[in-house]
């Protein structure tokens, strides 16, 4: 015991707010009139448009189209007609989408395979990435790329990603809990086409329905294990992941590839799943709207495209005043300013904080009590990395480790003297890149 | 959705992540020191009486006061409301014999204040323990009013304290010294008020290790490391390296003072080697030297290493074969 306290946390026990909305069922969402697809909703190159004004569109009917090596192909999840391909809201501020008008038919265009045919390797892979498949943990990150590293990269350990640490999500743990099965033949399907030995699924120890679901699942499938990690965030990073359950450590800017490993997130392999077994593309996704003002917090299946303004209503509104509207969770989310903001494949939650849960205190002197050092899960010294900031010495702060920072939020978090620690990690990231970009 | 409260959206904040706040404040931390400081508090009361109160208040009063018109004269932001002047006026409160003049705390507040704490900068810019710098100045320059090593009331006696007999090359305990137990209660023991109870100072302790407020390794490690070295020392006799463990201010300043963030070590391993060296310097300096006060001298060399402690043992990046080099600067 005395040695756990000792010993250096790498991470922050954050507020606990699951609850609200653990043990609900997921319900489907209602669709709305308008639905938009953003062209850049993964990491890369953004989509392009292959539907124009007018045309006519079924659910499962591509939209547009992967465009270079790390891109991904975005997918109607309605049907109805092209209203328009315009700047419109999104999590990342204004940018291209494609608004389709609902017919409210529902009528889905046929599958990417036909029933009972027998696929390659390549051919899996390639449904993967044809049915636009990314990290749906938030990082949305193209599948397929991590799914072809290079030769001397192939993957020997896949890390099933169920340890939800934002403090308010649940549709992962939902997904766990419904989908038990279905997430199973994911990994099967995974484990067809990679040469992995070794399979580990994390889920954080605060939310037992899921392990004890999952536990019973796997009993009859090998190589698999279940990790049952502390509840500290950020437990689900994909690098504190890998060194956790593996022992490994990802080399500076490298990817976990580098160390042999593959992390998906449970929603991730859900959606392999479909597309694999079943040949649907991504269309829908279990997001988590929550948060003190919602009058009725739910997890939801909603057809990738919904304005958030649509879920809050099928929520059942507000019950008090929103500070802060967040893409994410409340830790590593994006704030957001419109309702009109669709749901895209990286929404796991939608967040609302009222004001005052919101709002940073004033800043003091800092009083060098090492806590954000203590939290920081890739051992950083956030103050040092700061001060050299704000003493304009951009050298220091990249010596000091600057771009190893994952974002996570927990120095800010804890500061008790609330200094913006990560915001100045984050604007002397940005000085060093535009140096490197310079030279 | 009449009956609901709508989205303002032109209201919505918009900073940046993460967007939730611990409610930690430097000033909630500072609270818990001097909750932590009212257990000793109470055992001091206890043996030497009402005086303690007095003592405790013109500490912190006086603290408080000094830094308050530094500040203001100055034209700084007055920063007493964080209550980092009031621990320190406590300490030195508690730091002193009950025969202590008040003068003598009101110059030990001035110094620790003025001198150590606001001339770096104030709070966090210290590089040494105010209030352990404080009693080590009065020590070395105020010796025969400060120093008498007095039991409690009603007979106000100057006696040896139980380290002058076990320290200074000396490898066993004489039967002046008082039972282990006495040690640890504080029963029958003179000395600086605040450092007379273990049994007291150990609930502090668990208090603040409790509530998350100091790093248990610090204390731990340095009431160990004197443990070791003493029962080495002693050629292993129990009595010999607990009456080292449970005499003089180790658990008082291992508790209090080795854990004060601002001139203690900032990172995780020099957080071990500051503990383990003033473990070492106490032992030492206890077993070589003929002086009290060794507790303070240790503390304030380590205060002095801790930076350059810091430059070589700054934490191990994620994926990086080596520590990062670098400059500390704060």
């Amino acid at each position: 015991m005395l040695l756990q306290l000792m010993k250096k946390r790498e991470g922050a026990y954050t507020v606990e707010r699951k609850r609200r909305t653990e043990h609900k069922p997921t319900e489907e969402a209602s669709v709305p009139e308008y639905l938009i697809y953003p062209l850049s909703m993964h990491i890369g190159a953004p989509a392009k448009p292959v539907v124009e004004k007018g045309d006519y569109v079924k659910i499962g009917t591509l939209i547009a189209e992967k465009e270079g090596f790390i891109s991904a192909n975005v997918y109607a999840s309605i049907s109805g007609q092209v209203k328009e391909i315009s700047d419109q809201p999104t999590m990342n501020g204004k940018g291209p989408c494609i608004v389709i008008k609902n017919d409210y038919q529902d009528v889905y265009e046929a599958p990417l395979l036909s029933e009972g045919e027998e696929l390659t390797v390549d051919q899996k892979k390639s449904l993967i990435e044809q049915a636009g498949v990314v990290g749906m943990g938030g990082a949305t990150f193209p599948t397929s790329v991590k799914l072809s590293p290079p030769p001397e990269k192939s993957i020997d350990t896949l890390i099933i990603n169920g340890a939800e640490c934002e403090p308010y999500s649940t549709s992962d743990h939902r997904l766990m809990v419904e989908y038990a099965e279905q997430l199973i033949e994911g990994i099967r399907v995974l484990h067809e086409v990679l040469p992995v030995t070794k399979t580990y699924i994390a889920i954080e120890s605060n939310t037992h329905e899921s392990v004890a679901v999952m536990k019973a699942a796997i009993e009859d499938v090998d190589h698999i294990e279940i990790k049952e990690l502390e509840t500290i965030y950020p437990q689900g990073s994909e690098k504190s992941l890998i060194k956790n359950l593996t022992g490994r450590e990802v080399p500076p800017g490298g990817l976990p590839a580098d160390v042999h490993t593959l992390v998906t997130n449970v929603a991730t392999t859900f959606a392999i799943y479909e597309a694999v077994r079943l040949g649907r593309p991504l269309t829908k996704r279990i997001t988590t709207i929550t948060g003190e003002p919602i009058k009725e917090p739910k997890n939801l299946w909603v057809r990738i495209g919904t304005p958030i303004q649509h879920l809050i209503e099928e929520c059942q509104g507000f019950q008090s005043k929103t500070g802060k509207m967040i893409h994410g969770g409340p830790m590593m989310g994006k704030p957001l300013t419109s309702g009109q903001v669709p749901i895209t494949k990286g929404s796991s939650v939608i967040t609302f904080l009222e004001k005052e849960e919101a709002v940073r205190s004033e800043r003091t002197p800092c009083i060098q009590c090492a806590e954000c050092l203590h939290v920081c899960p890739v051992s950083l010294q956030p103050i040092l990395i700061s001060n050299a900031y704000e003493n304009g010495d951009i050298d220091q702060a990249e010596k000091l480790g600057a771009m190893d920072c994952i974002d996570c939020g927990n120095c800010s978090y804890i500061c008790p003297s609330k200094i913006p620690l990560l915001d100045n990690i984050r604007s002397a990231k940005s000085e060093i890149k535009a140096r490197k970009e310079d030279n | 959705m009449s009956n609901t409260v709508s989205l303002n959206t032109e209201k919505l904040l918009h900073t940046p992540s993460p967007h939730l706040f611990s409610k930690r404040s430097s000033a909630w931390i500072m609270q818990q020191v001097l909750i932590a400081l009212l257990f000793p508090a109470i055992a001091a009361t206890y043996f030497f009486g009402w005086r303690v109160l007095l003592m405790i208040a013109v500490g912190i009063i006086s603290s408080v006061g000094f830094e308050y018109a530094y500040q203001k004269l100055r034209g700084l932001t007055i920063t007493i409301y964080d209550y980092s002047a009031a621990v320190t006026g406590m300490l030195i409160g508690l730091s002193l014999p009950v025969t202590a003049p008040w003068w003598s705390i009101i110059v030990g507040s001035a110094f620790a204040i003025l001198i150590v704490k606001q001339l770096p900068g104030g709070i966090g810019r210290n590089a040494f323990n105010p209030a352990v710098a404080a009693r080590v100045m009065l020590k070395v320059f105020f010796t025969p009013w400060i120093t008498n090593w007095v039991t409690p009331e009603p007979d106000v006696i100057s006696i040896a304290t139980p380290l002058e007999y076990v320290g200074h090359f000396s490898r066993t305990v004489p039967e002046e010294v008082p039972g282990l137990w006495d040690l640890f209660i504080g029963t029958g023991l003179g000395g600086n008020v605040g450092e007379t109870s273990k049994l007291a100072i150990l609930i502090g302790l668990i208090y603040l290790v409790v509530r998350g407020i100091i790093n248990v390794k610090i204390p731990l490690l340095y009431i160990l490391t004197v443990a070791i070295i003493t029962s080495i020392y002693g050629d292993y006799s129990f009595t010999y390296m607990m009456t080292h463990v449970l005499s003089g201010t180790l658990f008082f300043g291992a508790t209090y003072m080795a854990t004060d963030y601002s001139s203690g070590a900032l990172t995780p391993d020099g957080k071990t080697v500051f503990a383990i060296g003033c473990g070492i310097l106490t032992a030492v300096i206890r077993i070589v030297f003929n002086f009290p006060g060794g507790v303070g001298f240790a503390i304030l060399i380590m205060n002095g290493l801790a930076p350059l402690i810091d430059k070589h043992l700054a934490p191990r990046i994620y994926g990086h074969r080596k520590r990062p080099a670098q400059e500390h600067q704060l």
